[in-house]
């Protein structure tokens, strides 16, 4: 990895300056501790007295409970207690997964454990409480439970008919959500249209599978009133409001601690009974109680993402350009919405979404959200994106081969043109700071599409089927208080930085963001060393703990660099501001004429300058030296927030080639590519990395990761050997380039970078092999693209 | 998830571990536990008691007897594709092995324990029905010498005794001319296929004289299919004689990667991509 | 009915030893390295197909949640915290350049893996690597960093 020489954001300064961090592919030496097997997660985690749980969980989709006896169970060797609703429900009140911005949302009162009714397979029913996890499911053998089994709403897509299983009776049916999205005539649009494609996706369930599954230890200390709670999540203080709220505690004494965790997501953003329970029993026992889910606990209450039915409508003229889109979006999210995001965000995403780099005067969306029988589903990386960008660029393709148009060029034609923001989706949702021309361009550029299709010809002729795809998308970051917030969402959108120059003149940073690999961190430590002028070495980081970090929002929606990293940036602005008082007082010298570098002040003009250690000697141990009235504060906080709209978009664009076998249906992807803007990049490689991972991320949805359920409502492939997670053989190199276009809402101008490959590698991947199959006038509209329908298309089978 | 109760014995020679197995029948021999483990800890299963073989020693031994391969039921994956003699006495063996899940996996896991296991999606049992291979066990009796085509009835499940266990298995060296040649589909790199053949061959591409196919992860044991074979023989590769051929002689279990139409195709299309490997 | 629900074995872990140390019979070796602190060992499926829990037993690579710690008796064991040898410093400092983890749960089995490929001491195409890293899950980087890391040992050993 290359440095890149000019840093292209001037608030930012130069990177030929001594400590110029920002903008440096630097090791993360922070997390060296990884090799070391020095990580601190939560499975590592002893407390003293600590005991162990394991869940009785619904083995039925659908069944009424009609009794439980815990009383063999109780008696099993090492068991501490048994619990079900009754006792957990006695110290945790329910909560509701609605939100009040995006119009009515019905779902009901979830409690930690089943009630009456449980309603979907992997449900928490009964916890048993032992000193280790075998001997909790040794008792849980021993439970007896009087089980009538119910018929299962499993389809999402009958949900609605009049003779479906009404999950929820109160509710009158399985509707949780509906939004229209209207913008101009559609209809009028369309007939005036001299081409019109349409075209259906599917696209399946599937999930996180974070290889660290969730964790909890929960640590009631009654004495002080406090529960601290040791938690594998991304937003710390949004759980210390919930579990506060819940447990009626005092929230001020409920303290959570996130020290390293195993990838998260967005897996772990949200509340899971099987975890509120767990702070439940440790209240109720006095004792600290720790939760790791097993596999196929992941696999049957990780919440689960996407489930998609969605049909799109795209009318162009004869010279490409678009005239009106129309999509109607079907989703099923499980039998409640989840708490406290609500499971409506996919969905409405996918509306925000689908066009967003074109210019599209017409456009309709209709999404349905419907409750069924299987495990609940919600925001998992890249929100909606995947559905969003699949059905534009595959609407996008099909008008391309209708008019007879390269696939580049009619993306060009319509793209919002770069110089033309701010902007609009055309959802409406504002758009500024983007740059699909120049992605695109440097797309073409690095992906050499004639050679491409050169060789897919030549591939054919073989009787290989080789095509390629190329697509534009834009991602969410960096979301403002009108994301959850405004809904009543106890979720900060704002997020803080607190920094301090210590005695022995090191830099202290804490951040309310946190680290799950991404190499938080790491940015933190370079932006405060660069605005500061220190040397990296010298700042140590604190994050992931409500009792020792600024207050916010933690990590999620690709927010850490583009909100906390200003936070910081502010933050050692102020600090250094503070610090050159200082240094003027004792120098004796005017402020303008002093700068930090590599950990000292130093005369700009030359002269002798004072090193940060000395300073802060000064101030801390002979503060009486100073001149009086000298403001001495060597702690600065600073905090930041993205206001007058709703997110700050990044843009991507993507290109892919794939060959086909035709004998077997296997895919293997040639080459991948992918140009991102996500403004200044504080640290490339990072960068870099999270675009790879997230392609892989989409790759493996696109290609192989699906939650397979019977007509009942069971999971069938709920292991590791059985649900297939993207492994190395499979997976391409990945090309990646960039285009720097800064945000203009910041002074450093970074925007998110988390989740635009998860979003837009399925579309690109589905592109491909259509463009590959179109040569046997064949399709496949159905994701994870397998094997066995790639041979269904082609007639094999 | 964890293991349920078991206790555990490590057997100090065969003799001991015969005679635990035939006074209790709910313990289990432990090999590589690479099989086992899996299913002990999800609770899948739970025997009584665990026999570990793994320190008797001599049993992995790998040698040429008389007209045989012979290999020892310890002898471990990464053990059988490193060894010398099976790879001038049976070349196919690393291609297949490489096959069989992942380096740390195939460091425990055992020839015999995948012989004796009987997973129908497993490359082992087809390949010892291919070559017409003997599996030799011992029990309270002695010993005895089954042919691998009867040592498999159905899923999971073979001519084994309660009180035998696998000692090794004699593989027929390979006459002049003759090959074996093998090939499998799957999702993923060292994944169980979702269809697998072995193919034994007397002949070059051009001018076979004898043809064996044997295939995996198609039903509920190694597929054997002579009528294909024969048709094949007669007749050269075509798809759809050979499909509708062995639509009618092995009954293809669907799974979850694969359909049994999918697997169908894929059986067929394998014997073409087994034939291609052939020299002319 | 032979056996007990216990046993005493002895072993070392890292050089350390443990001697006659009561094991029960039916926990893995994974779960009782942890509970002695030697957490560095991960658990992801608890049935051999993610590789996390990937160690060295007498010199060879092994998924530490497929064999019994009552099978340990006798054997050295070696964990991410072991590996100090000059060759693994070498190993994790290309890690590190790569950036060829991010969360770094995966990293102790990848680590494992890597160490046996270049016991191997054989040269190896990045397909080749690939192949052989394909047990071993990692659901941050995409690979292709580790597959870097890797390449980039193989070059500095051969
Ligand atoms: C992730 C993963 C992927 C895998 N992929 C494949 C694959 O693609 N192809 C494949 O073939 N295998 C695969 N395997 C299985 C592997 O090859 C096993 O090693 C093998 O099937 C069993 O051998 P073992 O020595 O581990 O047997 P164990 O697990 O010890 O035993 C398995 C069964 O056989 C019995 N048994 C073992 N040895 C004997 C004996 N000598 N006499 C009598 N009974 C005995 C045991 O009692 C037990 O019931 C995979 C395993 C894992 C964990
Ligand atoms: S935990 Fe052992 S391989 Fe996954
Ligand atoms: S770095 Fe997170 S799983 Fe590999």
């Amino acid at each position: 990895m290359d440095d890149i020489k000019v840093n292209q954001n001037p608030k930012l300064g130069s990177l030929d300056r001594p400590n110029s961090y920002i903008g440096r592919s630097l090791p993360r030496e922070n997390a060296k501790k990884h090799l070391d097997g020095g990580g601190q997660f939560v499975d590592d985690l002893t407390l003293p007295r600590m005991v162990h749980v394991a869940f009785l969980r619904s083995p039925f989709a659908h069944a009424e409970i009609k009794s439980i006896n815990t009383n063999d169970a109780k008696k099993s060797d090492g068991v501490v207690d048994v619990f079900t609703a009754k006792e957990i429900d006695e110290v945790c009140k329910p909560w509701i997964g609605t939100l009040g911005h995006l119009g009515e949302m019905r779902s009901p009162e979830q409690t930690p454990l089943a009630k009456k009714i449980a309603r979907w397979q992997g449900e928490p029913v009964a916890v048993v409480i032992a000193d280790s996890r075998a001997q909790a499911e040794d008792a849980l053998e021993l439970i007896e439970v009087d089980w009538a089994e119910k018929e299962a709403q499993v389809d999402m897509e009958t949900a609605l008919d009049s003779n479906a299983v009404v999950i929820h009776p109160e509710l009158g049916n399985n509707l949780f959500w509906t939004r229209t999205v209207n913008q101009g005539d559609v209809e009028k649009a369309f007939k005036k249209a001299d081409a019109v494609v349409e075209a259906t996706l599917d696209f399946a369930r599937h999930t996180g599978v974070t290889l660290e599954s969730r964790g909890i230890v929960a640590d009631w200390n009654k004495a002080e009133n406090k529960m601290t709670i040791y938690h594998n999540g991304q937003a710390p203080h949004m759980m210390q409001h919930i579990i506060a709220k819940h447990l009626d505690l005092n929230e001020g004494l409920v303290r959570i601690v996130s020290r390293d965790v195993g990838g998260s997501f967005g897996i772990k953003v949200h509340v899971y009974p099987d975890e509120m329970a767990v702070t439940a029993i440790s209240k109720k026992i006095g004792r600290p109680v720790k939760f790791i889910a097993d596999r196929l606990e992941s696999f049957t209450t990780d919440i689960h993402a996407r489930c998609h039915k969605i049909s799109g409508k795209l009318g162009v003229d004869k010279n490409g350009k678009i005239l009106a889109m129309e999509i109607d979006d079907l989703s099923g999210i499980g039998p409640f919405s989840m708490y406290p995001r609500t499971s409506a965000i996919e969905t409405n995403q996918v509306l925000n979404l689908s066009g967003a780099p074109y210019v599209i005067p017409n456009y309709k969306a209709v999404g349905t959200v419907v409750f069924q029988n299987k495990t609940p589903m919600c925001q998992y990386r890249a929100v909606g994106h995947p559905i969003a960008v699949a059905i534009t660029e595959a609407l996008i393709d099909k008008a391309a081969y209708k008019i007879d148009m390269d696939i580049d060029k009619i993306r060009k034609i319509n793209f919002i043109p770069d110089n033309a923001y701010p902007n609009k989706c055309p959802s409406g949702v504002p758009l500024e700071d983007l740059s699909h021309e120049a992605s695109m361009d440097k797309l073409l550029e690095i992906m050499d599409i004639k050679e491409i299709e050169a060789q897919n010809e030549e591939d054919f002729k073989k009787g290989v089927l080789t095509g390629h795809g190329v697509i534009s998308m834009c991602e969410v970051t960096n979301p403002s208080p009108l994301f959850y917030g405004v809904g009543g969402a106890h979720i900060s959108s704002q997020d803080g930085a607190s920094i301090r120059l210590e005695g022995s003149g090191a830099i202290h940073l804490s951040s309310s963001i946190t680290e799950q690999g991404q190499g938080t961190e790491a940015i933190m430590k370079q932006i405060a060393a660069d605005q500061l002028g220190v040397k990296m070495e010298s700042v140590r980081v604190t994050l992931g703990d409500t009792d020792a970090t600024p207050y916010g929002g933690g990590t999620w929606a690709s927010r850490g660099a583009g909100i906390g990293g200003e936070a910081v940036l502010k933050a050692a602005r102020k600090l250094k501001d503070n610090i050159l008082n200082i240094a003027a007082a004792i120098m004796q010298t005017d402020k303008d004429t002093l700068d930090i570098e590599d950990n000292n002040v130093i005369r700009k003009n030359g002269g002798e300058g004072i090193t940060l250690q000395k300073l802060a000697e000064t101030v801390y141990y002979r503060g009486h030296e100073l001149p009086k009235g000298t403001n001495a504060e060597l702690l600065a906080t600073a905090s930041f927030l993205i206001e007058g709209i709703p997110f700050v978009f990044t843009n991507s664009a993507m290109g892919c080639q794939v060959s086909i076998d035709q004998d077997t249906g296997i895919i293997k992807i040639n080459k991948f590519w992918a140009v991102e803007d996500c403004g200044t990049q504080i640290n490339p490689k990072l960068v870099e990395e999270q675009i790879r991972g997230g392609v892989i991320q989409g790759i493996g949805g696109a290609l192989f990761e699906e939650c397979v359920y019977d007509n009942q409502g069971n999971m069938q492939n709920a292991t590791m050997a059985d649900y297939l997670v993207p492994m190395a053989y499979e997976m391409p190199d990945i090309i990646v380039d960039h285009v720097t276009t800064n945000s203009g809402r910041s002074i450093i101008g970074a925007k998110g970078a988390g989740e635009a490959g998860t979003g837009g590698a399925p579309a690109v991947i589905m592109n491909a092999v259509n463009n590959a199959l179109k040569q046997v006038n064949a399709e496949v509209v159905s994701q994870p693209i397998t094997p066995e329908k790639i041979l269904k298309a082609l007639g094999k089978i | 998830m964890k293991a349920a109760h078991f206790s555990y014995h490590e057997a100090l020679n065969l003799q001991d571990a015969i005679k635990i197995k035939a006074h209790d029948d709910e313990s289990v021999i432990l090999a590589g536990g690479q099989s086992l483990l899996p299913a002990l800890n999800m609770r899948l299963s739970s025997p009584t008691c665990l026999i570990d073989i793994s320190k008797i020693s001599g049993l992995n031994e790998i040698k040429i007897d008389g007209q045989t391969l012979f290999i020892g039921a310890l002898a471990t994956h990464s053990d059988v594709m490193n060894n010398k003699t099976v790879k001038n006495n049976m070349p196919c063996m690393f291609d297949i092995l490489k096959m069989v899940a992942h380096p740390a996996i195939r460091n425990k896991g055992t020839h015999g324990g995948s012989i004796a296991y009987g997973d129908p999606a497993a490359e082992l049992p087809a390949l010892a029905v291919a070559t017409n291979a003997e599996i030799i066990v011992s029990g309270q009796n002695g010993d005895r010498s089954i042919n691998a085509k009867d040592f498999y009835l159905g899923l999971f499940e073979t001519t084994i005794n309660q009180d035998e266990i696998v000692v090794g298995i004699k593989y027929p060296l390979l006459k002049k001319g003759q090959k074996i040649v093998f090939d499998e589909v799957c999702r993923r790199h060292g994944d169980y296929a979702m269809a697998g053949l072995i193919a034994n061959v007397m002949g070059s591409k051009n001018d076979i004289k004898d043809l064996k196919l044997v295939f995996f992860a198609t039903g509920d044991k190694p597929d054997v299919a002579d009528k294909t074979a024969r048709l094949c023989l007669e007749n050269g590769y075509d798809y759809d004689k050979l499909k509708n051929s062995l639509s009618t002689e092995i009954d293809f279990a669907g799974d979850l990667n694969s359909s049994s139409e999918m697997k169908l195709h894929l059986a067929t299309v394998l014997i073409k991509k087994v034939l291609s490997k052939l020299e002319i | 009915m032979a056996g007990n629900n216990s046993v005493n074995i002895s072993f070392t872990v890292n050089g350390e030893n443990f001697n006659n140390v009561n094991v029960p019979s039916r926990q893995h070796l994974a779960d009782y390295l942890r509970s002695q602190g030697f957490t560095g060992t991960h658990l992801g499926c608890e049935q051999g197909a993610c590789g996390a829990c990937t160690i060295e037993m007498d010199g060879k690579a092994v998924r530490s949640c497929l064999v019994l710690a009552s099978q340990a008796n006798g054997a050295n064991l070696k964990t991410v915290e072991g590996f100090d040898d000059e060759m693994m410093e070498k190993v994790k400092q290309n890690f590190l350049k790569h950036n060829a983890f991010q969360c770094g749960f995966c990293s102790p089995g990848m680590l494992m893996t890597t160490k046996e490929i270049l016991l191997n001491k054989k040269k190896l195409t990045r397909d080749e690597i690939r192949s052989e890293i394909s047990g071993n899950y990692c659901r941050c980087t995409g690979y292709q960093s580790i597959v870097d890391a890797i390449e980039e040992c193989i070059n500095e050993i051969n």
